[in-house]
Formats: structure tokens, sequence, C-alpha cells
């Protein structure tokens, strides 16, 4: 059947929901040719099955192979276009979640079109928070409603100099136990460094 | 002495405003839901946001130099972290939703355009919409460049579920709301009193919701 | 909150596009020349007018359209009368997930083909009986993880949806305090992380 390959493509990202999966350049390749081909024939048939002015001809012989070589190619773009698309959408959620520094195992998952993408989305998400205010507010703290203005959290790693909005400087060591304002540790919190104490 | 007074000042600074910090926080508060609940994006509020944000700079700078013993200074902080997350919030929310439907978003805005209709839009978001659709583009270009002419771009869509259930209470008393129920033959009517609060699809509501009749609870 | 799941219309769902992957019987109404391959039970280079032959859903849509179509798409069985008897005399004991893993979606698609709406009554009714039972589950953390296996894959998001919000609400009812958390992507990274350094140990 047609389209098979492109539709294991997202049977693979769909598998891996909340990670992304390294970019599975062999598959893409094999649905290129396939849609190449397909559109080939496409045209030599679609020459075939239109009339002088160009129009198709429903009673010709090839009509209906050439329907089924159109919606072929309809299904196979489809499928490699939400390979990507959603790809993006991932990387996307980690410009919020990691920050604008991707992990390098993360980014050796990825291929240079998408490392170019994180990078362009991370430089407009920048240039519209500046535009906010006088200054620029950042989007990427404040994630949920406070409830209390200190927390206790523990250092899950060896993170080591944190600065904090009034100057005074922590040594962060893995494991260590920390009293501080909300504000102040709900990045590191996100990213993992910290993890909130109830 | 010096720094209570300060302090019960902050909510009252900047008095050429027209609004006090009271009623912004209220019509960032109704915003805030609206934009949580409709399933499209609806006509931005810089105005308001832009208001806020330089309360907010205005009550942290004032912040700074209350004694941190002050144990009201703690009170005051955390009412800024709640006025911090409502502002931070809304604003990604339609973040959220100029990136799902980026490619409607942008159409409908050059239909209103061309109508001399009010974009929904303000222009740093629309600049970041724009930029964001091009990336998509160019991403997707580069992917297909073997054979670029089989890209179906008028399917390649997302559109919002226009007619999902949302709870609206009105504002003010409302007769004859056409109930869309994709069945033009035989639509309801309904009318609202003030107050009021019902369960309808989005679709029957849109235009009230955006003059602000109702709002979205 | 996602908008990732909307069905209207969502060129890039995979939900959608795996749904559409689905096989359903097609007559084909006409002769199809060099499309023989089609169908593994034959060696021959065309595909004759009038073979019966189990399509994906996307083919099946496209070729069934339009002024001469190509193909005559039929129910699939699940959704014909032995079945649907089956839904209306209990839907709650039925395993939806063996009779397809997209059942509402696929029948979305298909209702169209049964001009009597009996696929449409079903739609509605194994929904609105088996609703209540996915609550009961989403609210009930106790309850057999088995029965989660009988269900298809929007009901697996409603449960899921319940679940996470009978939970949230529990948190905070006995805490009341939201714990700031690592965000999904962080920690899915950490533990991915920490199964590869367990198998880099390991060799």
């Amino acid at each position: 059947m047609f389209a098979e390959k492109a539709c294991n493509l997202i049977k693979e990202l769909s598998r891996n929901e909340g990670v992304l999966p390294p970019y599975n350049m062999d598959l893409v390749k094999e649905v290129c040719t396939e849609i190449k081909l397909l559109d080939e024939q496409n045209k030599s048939d679609g020459a075939a099955v239109a009339n002088e002015s160009g129009i198709a001809n429903y009673s010709n012989e090839l009509y209906p192979t050439l329907r089924v070589g159109v919606a072929a190619v309809k299904r196979n773009v489809r499928c490699l276009m939400a390979y990507h698309y959603n790809r993006l959408r991932t990387l996307r959620t980690m410009r919020w979640e990691f920050g604008s520094v991707l992990p390098p195992d993360v980014k050796a998952n990825l291929n240079s079109n998408e490392i170019e993408w994180f990078s362009k989305y991370s430089r407009s998400l920048t240039k519209y928070m500046m535009s906010l205010g006088d200054e620029g507010l950042n989007l990427g703290v404040n994630l949920r409603p406070p409830k209390s203005l200190y927390i206790e959290v523990r250092c899950l790693v060896d993170y080591g100099k944190y600065e904090l909005s009034d100057g005074t400087v922590l040594l962060l060591k893995k494991d260590s136990r920390h009293f501080l304002p909300r504000s102040e540790c709900e990045e590191l919190i996100t990213q993992g460094v910290f993890q909130h104490i109830v | 002495m010096d720094d209570t007074l300060e302090i019960d000042n902050l909510a009252v600074s900047e008095s050429e405003d027209e609004l006090s910090l009271e009623q912004m926080i209220e019509v960032i508060e109704e915003a805030w839901l609206n934009e949580k609940f409709a399933p499209e994006i609806l006509p931005h509020k810089t105005e308001i946001v832009e208001l806020l944000l330089g309360q907010i700079t205005h009550m942290e700078e004032q912040l700074q130099q209350v004694s941190s013993t002050d144990f009201k200074k703690g009170i005051h902080q955390m009412e800024l972290d709640r006025l911090k997350y409502l502002v931070t919030s809304y604003l990604r929310m339609r973040l959220e939703k100029i990136e799902t439907f980026f490619t409607l978003i942008l159409k409908q805005e050059q239909q209103r355009t061309e109508k001399n209709e009010e974009p929904y839009l303000n222009p740093n978001e629309f600049e970041f919409a724009q930029e964001y659709e091009q990336s998509i583009k160019d991403h997707f270009e580069s992917i297909m460049s073997f054979c670029p002419n089989v890209m179906d771009t008028e399917a390649q869509i997302i559109s919002p579920n226009v007619n999902s259930m949302i709870i609206l209470k009105s504002k003010k008393n409302i007769e004859g709301i056409t109930v869309d129920d994709g069945n033009a033959e035989n639509n309801d009517l309904i009318d609202l009193t003030s107050g009021s609060q019902i369960l309808i699809n989005y679709n029957s509501i849109a235009s009230l919701l955006k003059n602000g009749d109702v709002h979205l609870i | 909150m996602s908008y990732n799941s909307s069905y209207s219309p969502n060129y890039y769902s995979m939900d959608d596009i795996l749904a559409t992957q689905e096989r359903i019987p097609c007559k084909f109404l006409q002769k199809v020349p060099r499309m023989g391959r089609l169908n593994p039970s034959t060696e021959e280079n065309d595909l004759k007018e009038g073979t019966d032959l189990e399509l994906p859903l996307w083919l099946a849509i496209d070729c069934s359209m339009g002024r001469q179509p190509v193909v005559a798409p039929e129910l699939p069985k699940i959704f014909k009368e032995n079945y649907r008897e089956i839904l209306k005399a209990d839907a709650n004991a039925v395993d939806l997930h063996k009779f397809s893993l997209y059942f509402y979606e696929l029948g979305s698609y298909v209702k169209g083909f049964d001009h009597r709406q009996e696929v449409h009554n079903i739609l509605l009714h194994t929904f609105i009986t088996r609703f209540r039972l996915i609550m009961d589950l989403a609210n009930n953390s106790e309850s057999d993880p088995s029965i989660q296996q009988k269900l298809d894959m929007l009901e697996r998001r409603i449960y899921a949806a319940g679940h996470a919000a009978a939970s949230k609400l529990n948190k905070w009812l006995l805490e009341s305090g939201a714990q700031l958390e690592a965000a999904v992507l962080v920690t899915n990274h950490k533990k991915r992380k920490r199964v590869d350094d367990d198998l880099i140990g390991w060799n």
C-alpha cells in the first residue's frame, strides 16, 4: 500500500509522546523517493488524461489511476509535513522548559534545519518579550499562581554559584536545602535544578 | 512611619490614569478568563496590559525601598506576584493560540485590515506571528525542495473548534440570541438577564463576548 | 491546555492521521490500470472493476468522492448490525479497544455511508453510556487498571484528562498549595538519560 512508510514516521512520533526521538533521516528519504516517483508517474498520466484544453477527461482509461496516484501523493505529503511540524511543536515546548540552550543529547537528535528553526524561534520569542512594558517581561516565569512567598527547595545537581536579584550569591551543591523567595527559584525548578519541598 | 505611608500609597499612585489599580485588575481578570475559555483568539487588550506593567514596575521600585523586616513587605510582594502571574499567563495564552492557529489568524487579520476593522493582534504580536509563519514555511520548503509543487498549502491549516461549549455570565439584559446548532432551519432564540449564567456553544455568543456584553467563567 | 487534539480541521493531527490509516471494505466501480498491486491476492497488472478490497480510510474517502467515483466504500463490520446490537445491549461491557483503536473517529468518518443514521445513533449511544464509566474510573484511582485497556483513544484521552484533574483537586484539598515541578520534557529527558546511563553501564 502507498504511504505506509510515511505513516510509520507518524507512528514513531506518537509512540514517543513527551520526548523527541532522533530525526529519522533514512525513513524521511525513503518517503521523499516515493513522493518523487509517484509525482512523476502522475505527471505523465495527467498529460495522457488531459484533453486539448488541458482539462481532465473523465472517460479516459487512466483517469482512475491518476486519482489513486494523486491521493497517494497527498497522503505522503501530509504525513511528512505532520512529522516535521509535530517535531517543531515539541522543540517549541522545549524552548519554554529548558530555556534557550538545549542539552547536548537533545540537540544530537535534531537535524540541522531543526537547530536553525529553534534559534529563529528563540530569537522571535525574546524579541517579543523585550517589547512588553518599558523594559521587557520574561514570560518564562510566574507559570503558576503564587501561594506563598518563600518556599523550601532541595538542589538536585552541583550547580555552582547562583546570584539572587538582591546580589546575594549562593553556592548550590547537590542535596543542599534552601529557603528562598518563590520568584527566585521558579526557573531553576522548571529546569530540574531544584526540587520544591512541600 | 514613612515606609507605611509609602506602602499605603502604592495602589493610588499615578493618579492621572483614569482607572484605579483595582479596576485594572478587574479588567485583566476578565480578559484572562475570556482568553482562557474562548477557543479562538480575542481582540487584544494591550492598553490595559501596558498600564498594568507600568504599575508593576512602579510597585517594584517602591517595594525595594521598604525595609525587608517590615511584615507588610511580604504581603505586598505576594500581591505583586499574583498580578504578575495574571499578566504573564494572559500573554502566554495568546502566544500559544497565535502559534497554533497562525495561518488562520494571519488570514483573518488580513481580512480585517481590508475591511478597515480593528485588528485582534497588537503590532508586536502581529510581528511575532509573521516571523513564526515564515519560520515554519522556510522549514517546510527546505524539506520539500526536491519536489516543491506537491505541497498542499491550502489544506495546511489548524482551526479552533468554535462550536465548543463554554459557560458565560451576562453583564446585561440581552434579548434574542440565536442558538446556532448547525441546523439553520429551526434556530432557537434565547434571552439573557443581567447576571444569568448559561452553558452554550461559543459560536452563538462570540460577537457578544467581543463587544463585552458577556464574559466567560 | 492543548489545542492539538482538535479535529476541526487539523492538517497535522497525528491522531487523525492514524485513524485514517484504518482499513474499510470497498468495491471498485471502475477498472484501474496499473494498480493491480493494491490487491495482494492477484498478480495482475490492472485492478479489475468489481474487485472487493479493504483500503485505508484516506484512500477510500478520496477515491469515493466527486464525479465518477473510483470506489464505493462500505461500512466496516464493527458498525454493522450484529455489532451495533452488542453495543445496544450493554455498551459498558464491550472491549472497544478491540473493535477499533479509533472507534469514534472512524465512526464519524463512515457514518455518512449509512443513510438510516444507525451508525450516528450508535456512536452517540455508546459514548453517552460509557461516559459515566469513564468518569467513575477517572475519579477512583484504585479501580482495576485492566478496564483502561478496554477504552478507545478518545476515551483514553478523556480518562487521562479526568484523572489528572481529580488528582490535582485531591492534592489541592490535602495540601492547599501547588507544588512547583520540573517541566514535563525536562523530567522525561532526565528519565531517559538515566536509562541510557544504565545501558552504558551494562556494556
